[in-house]
């Protein structure tokens, strides 16, 4: 092979990849468009869609609110004690809270969400889709006349983001009380000064970003494995793991939100 | 219920067999109250932060007025006696050039500050800068609404420069002092020689009176000193035996004394004669009184002769025939 030759084949090669990179990214934006417009019309709402979506919202949601909870509990009380430890043993205990509400609930708490439905149930969705499409049930179902996409992807994708959206909520909430507990114990003297504070650090822009991030988490963590099994190729499947190229990808981006958010709050 | 068609079931028997998924009792009730979990949830948390942004309570605007407002962020609070009682809504610059610093004070904790509250900007070393409000006289006219004071700046982290300043210069100071042409190694230059010199041949006298010469000259006049008193010893000791020894001065004069004793005695004997004497005299000049008296009598008859005689010559005068006019003419 002459050095030109080598060269050009290289170039071939890094143009395929970049295709199948923007390609990617393209049908993951492509797919969320379709979703949302899915999602707001009234069609996709008839009585057998909204069964099939309530299952999923229920099965992907319920099981996990308990643990969760439990675990959010666990996690806040433990850090909480030692930021307030350490903020003591340094004289700075005026900023232990504000330091606890900014790390655990603008920026753990909503990540760890995120991370825990993508690994329970958003992952195990799009293995699911993907093992429909390989048999086939997905080409069966458009013969019958039924829109695979709006029978079997807006649910699973509509699930995850409710469930991401509920628990970050719910464990915020929990993250709250129990540092509220955890500083205070159980006492209602410190509400005013603790709701005070919760404001300080609120602020408008803080209280956007927070939404958008958890928005976007909650986006990502749906929208990936689902575009993953509808259009990886079979040839790239069996190339290397699926699974794993997808989980990379959500991680990715779950990063680069992350970033970004911390970027927008404090610079 | 998407399983339970029977369409599906019929013609394609698994559509979705992969993902058989087990039945749920009231599973729309359950997703609705999922729903509704979730609605309230994300409902009661934007309420939340709204009520702890103080959306809800009604306020009353303060603008405070500051040279510089480093440290003061949009949302930090007023204190007053350590609580908070406003926060700051927004920062901006005034057309003079000062800092708006402009404060939402809850109508509720408005009564806290009155036309005479002083307000402070006070940044620490470490930590946040603080806007504290002191309000005097409580009974005072409360605060109208908008109104407008000046906030007074203390600031640690000004201070440190000027610290630092008055340090380096008095660090200067010191270098300047002990450098080796300062004042304090000269001084000590000269305790060093002066050290020497007292350590030398002259020792402390050299020093006091500047050079050896000198020192030499005072030790020798200490020396003739001595042989001058050595001298006036023996002068006293020979003194000593003319004055008090047995043919000295002394016993003379106490001879002399005695003899001026029994003179003394001869004299008083000799004033007691006169005495004498002069009792005799004080007779004889009573007698000569006496005498004298009898003179005035005498003296008194003559006169009355002479009278006499006057009147007599003057009887004969009239009776002469050449008496002169007597009688006094009065113009």
């Amino acid at each position: 092979m002459t050095p030109l030759a080598r060269r050009l084949s290289t170039l071939a090669e890094l143009n395929r990849t970049a295709r199948n990179w923007l390609l990617g990214w393209w049908r993951l934006i492509y797919l969320g468009a379709l979703i949302l417009v899915l999602t707001l019309s009234p069609s996709s709402y008839t009585r057998q869609s909204r069964g099939v979506l309530a299952r999923h919202i229920y099965l992907n949601t319920a099981p996990n609110l308990l643990g969760f909870t439990l675990m959010c509990a666990l996690i806040t009380v433990v850090i909480t004690r030692i930021v307030v430890a350490t903020a003591l043993s340094y004289g700075l205990s005026q900023y232990a809270l504000q330091v606890i509400i900014r790390v655990l609930v603008l920026e753990l708490i909503p990540l760890t969400a995120a991370l825990f439905v993508a690994l329970r149930c958003a992952v195990a969705s799009g293995v699911e889709l993907s093992q429909m499409r390989q048999q086939g049930a997905l080409e069966a179902l458009q013969q019958r006349g039924i829109d695979p996409m709006r029978r079997e992807v807006l649910p699973r994708v509509t699930a995850s983001i409710f469930s991401t959206v509920t628990l970050a909520a719910l464990s915020c909430v929990v993250a709250l009380v129990m540092a509220y507990l955890a500083v205070y114990g159980f006492t209602l003297s410190g509400v005013a000064v603790y709701t005070r504070l919760f404001g300080q650090v609120f602020n408008p822009a803080v209280t956007l970003i927070f939404a958008l991030k958890t928005l976007f988490f909650s986006l990502a963590v749906s929208l990936i494995p689902m575009a993953s099994a509808l259009y990886d190729t079979v040839a790239q499947r069996f190339r290397t793991s699926a699974e794993l190229r997808m989980l990379v990808r959500m991680f990715a981006v779950i990063l680069l939100i992350e970033v970004v958010s911390l970027v927008g709050n404090y610079y | 219920m998407e399983p339970s068609s029977p369409v599906a079931q019929e013609s394609l028997p698994p559509p979705d067999a992969p993902v058989a998924m087990p039945p749920v009792a009231n599973l729309e009730f359950k997703a609705l109250l999922l729903l509704i979990f979730m609605a309230l949830l994300v409902g009661g948390s934007a309420l939340y932060v709204l009520y702890a942004r103080g959306v809800f309570e009604s306020t009353q605007k303060l603008v405070l007025l500051s040279d510089d407002s480093e440290g003061v962020v949009v949302g930090m609070d007023m204190t007053f006696s350590g609580f908070p009682i406003g926060r700051v809504r927004r920062i901006e610059l005034a057309d003079d050039g000062k800092a708006r610093i402009i404060v939402d004070v809850p109508t509720k904790d408005a009564h806290w500050l009155r036309t005479s509250s002083v307000f402070t900007l006070v940044r620490g070393l470490v930590g946040n800068t603080n806007i504290r409000a002191y309000t005097g006289m409580l009974k005072d006219p409360p605060l109208p609404d908008g109104a407008v004071r000046e906030v007074l700046r203390g600031d640690a982290g000004a201070e440190v420069p000027r610290l630092v300043a008055a340090a380096k210069e008095l660090i200067e100071n010191l270098n300047n002092l002990t450098g080796s042409e300062g004042a304090l190694g000269a001084s000590l230059g000269n305790v060093q020689k002066l050290t020497d010199r007292l350590n030398g041949p002259g020792g402390a006298l050299s020093v006091l009176l500047g050079n050896d010469a000198e020192a030499r000259k005072l030790i020798a006049t200490l020396d003739r000193g001595n042989a001058l008193l050595s001298k006036l010893d023996g002068l006293a000791a020979q003194i000593d035996t003319q004055v008090f020894g047995d043919k000295g001065v002394m016993p003379e004069t106490r001879a002399t004394i005695v003899q001026l004793d029994n003179l003394l005695g001869e004299a008083r004997a000799s004033l007691k004669k006169v005495d004498a004497v002069l009792v005799e005299a004080q007779a004889v000049g009573a007698n000569a009184r006496a005498a004298t008296d009898d003179l005035g009598t005498l003296r008194a008859e003559v006169e009355s002769s002479l009278r006499k005689v006057d009147g007599l010559i003057n009887e004969i005068n009239r009776k002469w025939p050449f008496a002169r006019e007597t009688e006094i003419k009065l113009p």
